[in-house]
This record gives C-alpha cells, structure tokens and sequence, in this order.
C-alpha cells in the first residue's frame, strides 16, 4: 500500500486555504459581481454571513455523510458476509435505487414525514447518503478474489482478520470511490436543504433565484461547487492510495 | 501424516456426494497426489483436510489429532497451503506474504526476517531483490514460487497443494516441479498434492490417489496404479501410454548389466536416466543397446532392449 504523505495533498490543501480565505471575505464578492453586473444592486446575500452559511453547508454534509458512510458500510459488509447473506437481495436492489432517485424528490418525500429545519435535513441528507456508500461497499467485497480469501482464511486468518486485513483494503478504493459520489451529490443536495429550511449555501442561492438576484445565487453557487471539489480531491487522493493490481500483470 | 476415515461431504445442490466415502493415508514424508477428472473431488477433500470445508460423515487425522478436536484457524496454522493462483495478497509485499503465518503466530521481527530471508533462499529468489516487491511486479513462475515459500513459512510438517503449478506455462512448470522436489528431498513434508495431470502426479509423488465422481478408485504408490490399474476407469485415465509411462519411472542405473554389451554401438545414456530415455537414444540410432555414461563420461554399463521387456516381466513388489 503507497503511504499517504503531506505532499499527497499539496493541491488540495492550497485549494482549502484559498476557499477558506474566499469565506472569511466577503469583499472580492461585491467586486466580482460589481464588474460582472454592474446594473445590479445587492452583491451579498445579507441574512447571514458568508462564514455562517459555509459553516452550515459544512456541518450538514459532514454529519450526514460521517453517518451514512458508518451505516453504508456497515450494511454492506453485513450482507455480503454469511451472517446478512439472507438480506443481500433486499438491499442490494435498494441500493441500486440511487441511480433512479432524484436529490430533488428527496426533499419532496421527507419534509412531510421528518419536518423542517437543520436536523431534519441531516436526517435526509444521510438516508440519501448511504446508498452510493453501500452500493460500493457490496461491489468492492465482491471484486475482492476469491483465492486471495481462500489463501487467507487458509493461513489461518480468524474472520476478523481476513476482513480487517484482506477484504477492506482491497475493497477500499472501490468503498471510497463510493463515499466520494455520497459526498459530493451530498454537497449538492444539502443547497436544496436551504428549502427546508436548514440555511447553508442553498439560501444564497435560493434568495437569488426568488428574487431575481443572480449573483446572491452564483455567491452561493460558486461556493457550494467550490466545496464539492475539495472534497472530491482529498478523497480521491485517499481512493488511489488503495489502488492495487494482481500478480502475474508483469508476466 | 494425513489419514482419512470415510469421509462423505454432500452440497444440497448436488445429487450424488462431491466426496462419497474416501479412505486413505498419506504416510509422514511422502507425497500422494490427489488426482482425477475435473469435478471429481478433489478440492473438496483438499479443503476438509484443513476444515475449510466441513465433512458431512468421516474423521480426518493430522498427525495424531483428529482436526476437529482443534480449533479452525490454530490447525490451518499448522499446515502449509498453496492453491492455483496463488492467492498472494496484492496490498502487501513479498515479505509480508511470506511472513504471514508466522506473524499470525506471533513470532518476533527479527525470527520473521530471517525466516522470510531463508525461504526466499529456498526458493531460488533473491532476497535482497524480491523482499520488497509487490505481487504485481512478479512474473507468473515467480509469484508460484513465493506461494510456496508461503506456505512453508511456519515450517509445518503438512503441506496442502491444490494444482499449485497450474497456471503457468509447461516449461515453466516443469521447473518449479523439480525445484520442489529437491526442496521436498531436504525438507521431507507429508504432502498432499492436487493435480489434473497425470504426468505431474508421476514426476512428483511416490502415490496416487485416483477419485472419479467422489468415489477412490484407487489408491497406491505410482508404478503399480500404472502398472496395474485397478478397473476400466483407471486403465483409461492412465492412457495408451501406459507402457511409456512405467519406463519413465524406472532408471537405467536399476536395470544396467556390464558395459560389454553395448560395446558396437553408439548410443549413450546418462546413469540418472530414465528407461523410457534409453529406449529412445536406442530407437534414434537403430540399435538395440545402448551404452550408460557417468557424470564424467566414463562408460559404467550398458542397457538392452531385452532389459526393458525383462522390466515389464518382472511384477511389481
Ligand atoms: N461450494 C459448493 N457448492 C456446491 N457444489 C460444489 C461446491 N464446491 C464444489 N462443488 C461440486 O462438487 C464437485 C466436486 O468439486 P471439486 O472438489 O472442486 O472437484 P475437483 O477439484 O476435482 O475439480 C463438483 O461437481 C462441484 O461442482
Ligand atoms: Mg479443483
């Protein structure tokens, strides 16, 4: 396994500080959108500081995904071991339903049943969450070979280990590729959250499109995309850590 | 040792058992293969002898324990298991792989090196080179070999090889059977060996175990299931060239007289040949003698054609 080093992350990490300095100004937004609409009015979305609305953003996917990709993988380890093979059906085409659901029903089909407001929406966030997570978990198990399981468990490897030590690391960068669609499709669902009302990068965008202000929406935008990317670099950083090929491929 | 006792495994989706009723022995120090069509049982009796597979009826001993009278993974422990495609595990190295059963067991770093650094030896791989490397890095016929090495590491008394050459090219393999057989000559496991191919089964083991359909169809040491198979199934999968097949594991050294005989020709076979060698230096130069050379080139004896029918002749012990 390649060992993961500060310098692994150079790129992201500039791209972080850059977007942390984005948040705490809110200055380079009124002089963007000044020259880019210079007819228009209001540049900054005022019911919250920029701060504030990144700081929910971040809260609401890092709650929701820390829960789901705990519950993801768990329930696709279960299934795929004898213990939950009785339930792999069942939860392997649930699974499979993330392909066909919208984020936007998501919102449509929980507000009645769970309510308005932040946790409610992290409720939602995560019951949407954990589908791609355990969709992965299922196939990365599964890609695992079976031989590299049989030669396990024949070295006497207790079950335990044969999981810890052979099947999650091998199964690892098809589990994080997994939780990196969870995050970022997580990222963008949680702006739709903003209707819930659970504040966030969507409210920017909301007001704006209400009130037909585009650049509140494209302040909000920029930053929810923004945040979307840095999380899909430090985890697929993580992903091809784990990338490892068969022997014999030189051969 | 390896005995088993009437050992039945049945799967619900099969009719007849996978395994119906086996009994044999793999005495201490030997290697019996396990050999028969595919779909026969043979894995499956493989992996019962190490309880990846429980048996439905039957005892199995290793040693002097019947296996279920210890836990799973403490007997596995003790016996080395190599399988048809190795299984080395892609995320760690060489020497991670080799070293598994011995950190399982808890053994000190130091032991472990050393250890991994003595079956890299063994094997005929570069220590220093290989240790670090990553299975991906490996050819075919090396990766076979640190599988082996694998399953010596604990240094266990039995070892478990389930085609373990199989995929790899003829020549290849031909190497590594002969790499294992002297590795076999010095370390002297009790080896139960699986294999298709009645060639390997005759240029590795001293017997033969022969499974059709779940059922042993006979079980003894080489020569004489070739020599005389026990009914119309065995005589087949022997094969026409049965007779080819017992001069290749007779040799010339056994079955030379004087050197005189073969004074007028000029075909020469080393002493550490086979019959089935001599025949045919004999048939290449059209003569009906041929004479036996030492390592040195001396002439040490000679061998006839009458040798070789005297050969067929004499029944076997
Ligand atoms: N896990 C299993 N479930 C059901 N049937 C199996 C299973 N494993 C093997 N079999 C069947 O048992 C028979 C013997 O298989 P195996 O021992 O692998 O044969 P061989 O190693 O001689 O090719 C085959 O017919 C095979 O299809
Ligand atoms: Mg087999």
């Amino acid at each position: 396994m390649k060992r993961l080093t500060l310098i692994d992350f150079t790129g992201p990490i500039i791209a972080l500080v850059v977007y942390v300095g984005l948040t705490m100004a809110d200055r380079p937004w009124v002089a963007l959108a000044t020259r880019i609409f210079p007819n228009e009015g209001r540049y900054i979305y005022q019911n919250a500081s920029t701060t504030t609305l990144v700081w929910q953003q971040f809260a609401m996917v890092a709650l929701s995904s820390s829960m789901a990709v705990l519950i993801g993988v768990s329930l696709g380890l279960f299934v795929t071991h004898r213990a939950g093979a009785d339930f792999y059906d069942v939860v392997s085409s649930l699974s499979n339903l993330s392909q066909t659901f919208p984020p936007i029903a998501v919102f449509t089909l929980t507000v009645p049943i769970l309510g308005f407001g932040f946790e409610p929406t992290v409720l939602a966030l995560t019951l949407y969450g954990i589908l791609p997570v355990l969709r992965n978990t299922i196939a990365g198990i599964e890609s695992v070979s079976p031989t590299q399981i049989e030669s396990a468990r024949g070295m006497g490897m207790r079950p335990y280990q044969v999981l810890l030590r052979v099947e999650l690391p091998l199964a690892a960068s098809v589990i994080l590729a997994g939780v990196r669609i969870s995050v970022v499709v997580g990222v963008a669902t949680a702006t739709i959250g903003a209707v819930a009302g659970a504040g966030g990068l969507g409210a920017p965008i909301i007001s704006g499109l209400i009130n037909d202000d585009p650049p509140v929406t494209l302040h909000g935008a920029i930053l929810a995309t923004y945040m979307a990317l840095l999380f899909d670099a430090f985890i697929g950083r993580f992903e091809k850590a784990f990338a490892f090929s068969s022997p014999g491929a030189r051969a | 040792m390896i005995r088993l006792e009437g050992v039945t495994k049945r799967y619900p989706s099969m009719e007849r058992p996978a395994v119906d009723d086996v009994t044999f022995e793999v005495p201490a120090g030997e290697i019996t293969a396990l050999i028969g069509p595919s779909g026969s049982g043979k894995s499956t009796t493989l992996r019962m002898v190490n309880r990846l597979i429980e048996p439905d009826e039957g005892s199995i001993y290793v040693g002097v324990d019947e296996i279920h009278d210890i836990k799973a993974e403490d007997l596995r422990r003790r016996i080395g298991y190599a399988i048809q495609g190795v299984g080395l595990f892609p995320h760690w190295t060489v020497f991670q792989n080799i070293g598994c059963v011995p950190w399982l067991l808890h053994w000190d770093k130091p032991r472990i090196a050393a250890r991994v650094r003595e079956l890299l030896d063994l094997v005929g791989l570069d220590a220093a080179e290989y240790s670090a490397k990553y299975p991906s890095q490996l050819s075919g016929g090396e990766a076979q070999r640190v599988g082996v090495a694998r399953a010596l590491a604990a240094d266990p008394p039995v070892l478990l090889m389930d085609e373990p050459f199989g995929a790899v090219d003829p020549l290849t393999r031909e190497r590594l059977q002969s790499e294992f057989l002297a590795i076999q000559h010095k370390l002297r496991k009790t080896v139960l060996f699986v294999t298709h191919d009645l060639d390997e089964a005759i240029r590795v083991a001293d017997r033969i175990a022969l499974m059709r359909d779940g059922a042993l169809m006979q079980h003894d040491c080489v020569e004489r299931v070739i020599a005389y198979p026990a009914n119309e199934f065995v005589r087949e999968f022997v094969g026409t060239e049965r007779a080819l097949k017992r001069l290749s594991l007779a040799h010339v050294a056994e079955e030379m007289g004087p050197p005189g005989r073969a004074a007028a020709t000029e075909g020469r076979v080393p002493d550490g040949a086979t019959l089935r060698t001599a025949l045919a230096v004999m048939l290449e130069h059209g003569e009906r003698a041929a004479s036996v050379i030492a390592e040195d080139g001396s002439v040490v004896g000679s061998v006839t054609i009458d040798d070789i029918l005297a050969h067929f002749e004499r029944p076997l012990s």
